[in-house]
């Protein structure tokens, strides 16, 4: 089944944020911070708007007079008294060029009297906070929970498995830097971008600038990779306050660079686990966090507790304690990163979970089949375990690693890990069906951000759905001004929680055109005489006879909605903070084999294979194509990925060469295998993909090279150095 | 400084622009010839998206001075399919839904069309392939691009 | 930054351009992938380049046992000559480890000379074969072996009005260059070593990159190295010569005890490796 955004987008002829113009546009250009602390005294733009070509030139100062309300106190545009990162936009120029644009923000006078910036947390926490959370310096967020005797499963433990897990700081890297084009006329603020969530962008936005969300328009376009970097407003608010600012529609783009100085992504955290063992079965476990969320603005802060959950998974725990601090660090604020901090701690705790096994002799899936969830089980936070296939992944796994075994070469490290994962189906959306003679058009909010969610699974849904031949179905997007609400592509729900609008707005519709046929069974759509009719029965009426002829010439229109409920956990066992119950549950159990290089620790993965839970596969393109990108993308963060921080905030690594991505030559063969018949919240049972096939990667890849060679690497990514150093102390 | 060059691109006459001296390739597309499908990436040279052919050759937009293509054939992803062997590379993409959002395709449409016609059509896979590890995806995870590079090799886009 | 450009089409006119800074900063334009980040980022002040593009350098020729290479020879058609490959092989291999194809087609051996980096995987090998750069200037030509030509990190012994004309690789048909990586495709090498045994040398050379200030020889193990085929105690001990004896400092790309460690493990696999045929590599 080829794409059908393929033959677009391979002659190039996709446009993208970066690629919009219009008649009479300017180009901005964000003023950096030159520290990453400090109190800022003052922002200087006399001689930036002295320059050639400036149109505007604003800063924090300049706030009041543009916004009629004044913006968000808590997320201000520009800061006005503390610097909290190094380059947090400080003011913004825009000009008849980009050249000239940038010349003036060279321009731009930025007086900060400089504190020494905290950029580890280690440093601040070289031990982990004592007392009270709430006094500790630094602590934004504290989380803490537990259930059962902890104390009496340590005291009869035959032993408590101890282990510190660091995890480093990953970026996105979508290919396609984030843009925007703003315009404002007549109290009409308008944006086209490049985003995951038009309706997500504009409510954030306009909460930013202080203005009814219902005055600004967000317009979408194709998006040259999300993986939660194009989630929220970023550089829309900038835009459009420098488009009120010079009348004037301004285009703004990052350059690569800036991608990684503004971050929004996934941060260092130190994981401490102790495991307390009796009879061969896990009894209790004791888990604490230190996560650093960066400069995190108020309201943005990560929950903490939400990346806690997955140290408490997907394994029973009788008896548990967990505690979490979220550091406030001066580096660029924490975000969502595909899966968010899901790979770090499945890293973390299925590594201890097979060094567990290791140490008691007892085989590593047999180990993980004796502890994990299936259904009717409970999360260590009372939350019902719904249909889930681990233990059918687990089973698979075995196969693979006893097939291995015997094929592979002697000295091959073969190495298994298990994610989970919950599909966001309680983020709800909207959709509007348009059915006229020739097509069935899903107008619905979202763009294209590569995994085909749009472009193909929502066809795909409908298809079988309505049992229509794909090219009867069309998927339309415009604005947030004519389209039907949805949150947005996150959380892997977009299939799932589209899907059911879809499945909702076509009950409704059949329902309407069985009634107004006046008929008692129920109706479908059929393709008579080379259009759209509506078959009950053994009958088939065209639709000539049931539309108005308005209706015929617009399309009839019924919308349908999906805002799917969350589970709930038991409050009795949280003490502080707040935690995530899981829509439904899902499963992914890798299978990866490695030769690690004993001299220089270079690690090369020779095979892998993916087990995932997915319900039902909606389209097999569809899943191949997001079970190999998330891997190879979990590969990365296993293998050479991690951003470098200077004591002073500088990071150093910005770039594509250092900032280590897979390259085509890297990558092993991949066996994709679903897992069907534990079925999820989405329509005919599926459950999302888009995150759940990186979660397992790194855990897998370390359990592989522990497996090589004995040794454990207690720190991602697993870099030849980390390796081979790790090597050396065994 | 800002000088006239004559540009020849996607096998057109030639066409005289003022180009300033340092501007690179990647922007006098884009923005003064309107050739958006050569994207923008990491402008360091290390990403792969901004790859046309210069005299068949593959080529770094980003890291080329627009008026040292002064006199000089020039291939955009807009006229890969003037080329026999871009349509071949067209045709095995789609065939194998090698691309996911888009944005590194151009680049390696054209590096493959521009790899194939330097190594020559009995290149083993695996040469393509270690030719094409300057060209960057982060959705695909490679192997449908991998596919393609086979489809051909076999002779079947 | 914006800076001009000129296109001359001979030395002469080019020496010319070079010497004459009255429109500022002036600096020889090559294959540009290097020099052109610079000015991007700040660190080059040029505001004048001077392509070397149209000059007749593009060459590639053998003189008896010493192949020459033009200095703007794109290192794409250096890597893809298959006498090249047969008679220096290490210098292939070194190639072989510059960036990508595309990057390939647009770099140079004589920038890669000029610019001088430490991390440079071209370094290594032409050290270690004992190539020479030939130079010419407004003062006439001259010529001194690569050892002689760096000076420091990105410093190199080359005047104002003086460009790289070519380099002279006597062959080395043992000859090799590996290296270590964070990732093996597109990134920087954390170390490599280069050895080769060719012409009138009575042993190997040995030289490493990756090392500070630039890539350079390390005597102390090539004197372990004089057989041939050296037996595998003097291996050791030249592997741990050139781990003692390397100026290495940790950075981002790897911490300085990393790199002694890679360096006596790369050492011997160079020695080993040098001595099968390239088409067995």
């Amino acid at each position: 089944m080829t794409r059908s955004d393929a033959a677009l987008k391979l002659r190039g002829g996709a446009e993208y944020g970066i690629d919009l113009e219009a008649p009479g546009m300017v180009h901005a250009v964000l003023v950096p911070a030159p520290v990453a602390a400090g109190a800022l005294r003052s922002v200087d733009l006399a001689a930036a708007r002295r320059a050639p070509g400036v149109v505007a030139a604003i800063g924090p100062a300049d706030l009041a007079a543009l916004l009629p309300h004044g913006g968000d106190p808590d997320r201000p545009v520009f800061p006005s008294t503390r610097i909290l990162y190094r380059n947090q936009p400080v003011a913004a120029v825009a000009a008849e060029t980009l050249a000239e644009a940038r010349a003036a923000a060279r321009l731009v006078r930025v007086d900060v009297e400089a504190t020494p910036p905290l950029v580890d947390i280690e440093d601040r926490y070289p031990d982990w906070p004592t007392g009270l959370a709430s006094d500790a310096p630094g602590v934004v967020a504290h989380v803490h929970a537990r259930h059962g005797n902890l104390d009496a499963a340590f005291a009869s433990a035959e032993f408590v498995h101890r282990e510190v897990y660091r995890t480093s700081g990953i970026e996105h890297v979508a290919l396609e830097p984030h843009a925007c084009l703003a315009e404002v006329r007549d109290g009409h603020w308008r944006v086209r971008t490049t985003t995951q969530t038009p309706f997500g962008a504009r409510e954030d936005a306009a909460e930013i600038l202080g203005i009814p969300a219902e005055s600004l328009e967000v317009e979408g376009t194709w998006v040259g990779g999300g993986f939660g970097s194009k989630g929220a407003a970023f550089l829309e608010p900038y835009a459009l306050v420098l488009a009120a600012a010079s009348g004037r529609p301004v285009r703004l783009a990052f350059g690569y660079r800036d991608e990684f100085f503004q971050g929004r992504s996934t941060l260092p955290a130190v994981i401490r686990l102790e495991t307390s063992v009796r009879d061969g079965t896990i009894t209790g476990r004791r888990v604490r966090l230190l996560l650093d969320t960066g400069s995190s603005l108020p309201g943005r802060d990560f929950a903490t507790g939400y990346a806690i959950g997955f140290l408490l998974g997907p394994y029973r725990i009788p008896a548990f304690e967990v505690e979490g601090y979220a550091i406030q660090t001066n580096k660029p604020p924490f975000g969502p990163h595909r899966a968010p901090f899901a790979p770090q701690c499945v890293f973390a705790i299925d590594s201890h979970t097979d060094g567990l096994a290791r140490r008691l002799g007892v085989d590593p899936v047999e180990f993980r089949l004796r502890h994990v969830w299936q259904a009717g089980d409970r999360t260590a936070f009372g939350q019902e375990v719904g249909p889930f296939g681990a233990i059918a992944g687990l089973e698979r796994a075995r196969t693979t690693v006893a097939e291995w075994r015997r094929t592979l070469p002697p000295g091959t490290g073969i190495g298994v890990g298990v994610g989970f994962w919950s599909t966001s189906t309680g983020a709800g959306g909207e959709v509007r069906l348009r059915l006229t003679p020739a097509e069935l058009v899903i107008e619905q909010a979202e763009h294209e951000i590569g995994s085909g969610s749009i472009v193909r699974g929502l066809v795909a849904v409908a298809e079988r759905l309505f049992g229509l031949p794909t090219e009867r179905l069309r998927v339309v997007t415009t604005s947030t001004a004519r389209d039907p609400y949805d949150s947005g592509v996150f959380g892997s729900r977009t299939v799932a929680a589209l899907g059911r609008a879809i499945e909702a707005a076509g009950t409704a519709m059949l329902a309407r055109l069985a009634e107004r046929a006046k008929a008692k069974g129920t109706a479908t759509l059929t393709v008579q005489d080379g259009k759209l009719a509506v078959g009950i029965g053994a009958r088939s009426i065209p639709l000539s006879e049931l539309l108005s002829a308005e209706e015929l010439r617009d399309g009839l229109v019924v919308e349908g909605r999906h805002y799917g409920r969350s589970g709930a956990i038991d409050p009795s066992r949280v003490v502080e903070g707040s935690f995530y119950a899981y829509t439904d549950f899902t499963a992914a159990v890798h299978v990866a084999a490695v030769t690690v290089d004993r001299e220089t620790g270079s690690v090369k993965v020779l095979r892998y294979a993916a087990f995932q839970d997915v319900g039902t596969t909606i389209d097999a393109g569809m899943f191949r194509g997001q079970v190999e990108g998330g891997v190879v993308m979990g590969l990365g963060s296993a293998l050479t990925e991690e951003t470098l921080w200077d004591p002073d905030g500088r990071m150093r690594n910005p770039g594509l060469l250092d900032y280590r991505i897979p390259t085509i030559a890297e990558v092993p063969e991949i066996e994709a295998v679903a897992i069907e018949g534990f079925p999820g919240a989405g329509p005919f049972g599926m459950k999302g993909l888009g995150e759940p096939p990186i979660i397992p990667v790194p855990a897998a890849v370390a359990n592989a090279v522990a497996d090589a060679t004995g040794a454990r690497v207690l720190e991602l990514p697993l870099t030849p150095e980390r390796v081979a150093r790790a090597l050396m102390v065994d | 400084m800002t000088s006239e060059v004559a540009l020849t691109v996607n096998g057109a006459a030639p066409r005289r622009l003022a180009v300033p001296d340092s501007e690179r390739l990647l922007d006098t597309l884009r923005w003064r010839l309107g050739l958006k499908g050569t994207k923008e990436g990491c402008r360091t040279g290390d990403c792969g998206a901004c790859t046309v052919l210069v005299d068949g050759e593959t080529t770094l937009s980003c890291l080329t001075l627009t008026h040292e293509v002064q006199d000089r054939a020039v291939t955009t992803v807009e006229g890969i399919a003037e080329d026999p062997e871009g349509r071949r590379v067209l045709a095995a993409f789609a065939a194998e839904d090698a691309l996911q959002c888009g944005y590194c395709t151009p680049g390696f449409v054209v590096s493959l069309t521009g790899i194939r016609k330097e190594l020559g059509a009995s290149a083993p896979d695996s040469a393509v392939i270690e030719a094409l590890q300057g060209n960057l995806c982060r959705c695909t995870g490679y192997l449908a691009i991998v596919r393609a590079v086979a489809r051909i090799g076999n002779g079947n886009p | 930054m914006t800076f001009s450009l000129a296109r001359p089409s001979t030395i002469v006119e080019a020496l010319r351009l070079l010497a004459d800074d009255t429109e500022g900063p002036t600096a020889p334009l090559a294959g540009g992938t290097d020099l052109l980040l610079d000015l991007d980022d700040g660190r080059s002040t040029a505001r004048r380049l001077v392509s070397l593009d149209k000059l007749p350098w593009k060459t590639l020729a053998w003189d008896g046992p010493r192949l020459n290479v033009g200095a703007t020879l794109p290192l794409a058609r250096l890597g893809s000559d298959a006498t090249v490959r047969a008679r220096l092989p290490g210098l292939s291999e070194g190639v072989d480890a510059v960036g990508s194809l595309a990057l390939r087609h647009r770099a140079t051996l004589g920038g890669n000379l000029g610019r001088a980096a430490p991390a440079s995987d071209l370094l290594p090998i032409l050290l270690a074969v004992d190539a020479t750069v030939r130079l010419v200037g407004t003062a006439g030509r001259r010529e001194l072996p690569v050892a002689r030509f760096l000076r420091g990190s990105r410093q190199v012994d080359l005047a104002k009005d003086e460009l790289i004309e070519s380099v002279s690789i006597p062959e080395a048909r043992l000859s090799t260059y590996v290296w270590q990586r964070v990732r093996p495709a597109n990134d920087v090498s954390q170390v490599g070593v280069a050895v080769a045994r060719s012409g009138s040398s009575a042993s190997w050379r040995l030289a490493l990159g990756g090392v500070l200030p630039v890539p350079t020889r390390i005597p102390e193990a090539e004197v372990h190295l004089t057989e041939e085929r050296p037996r595998p105690e003097d291996v050791e001990l030249a592997a741990n010569a050139a781990a003692t004896h390397a100026r290495f400092v940790t950075d981002k790309r790897a911490s300085e005890a990393y790199r002694r460690r890679l360096v006596a493990t790369l050492v011997r696999r160079a020695v080993a490796r040098a001595q099968i045929p390239p088409g067995e590599r």
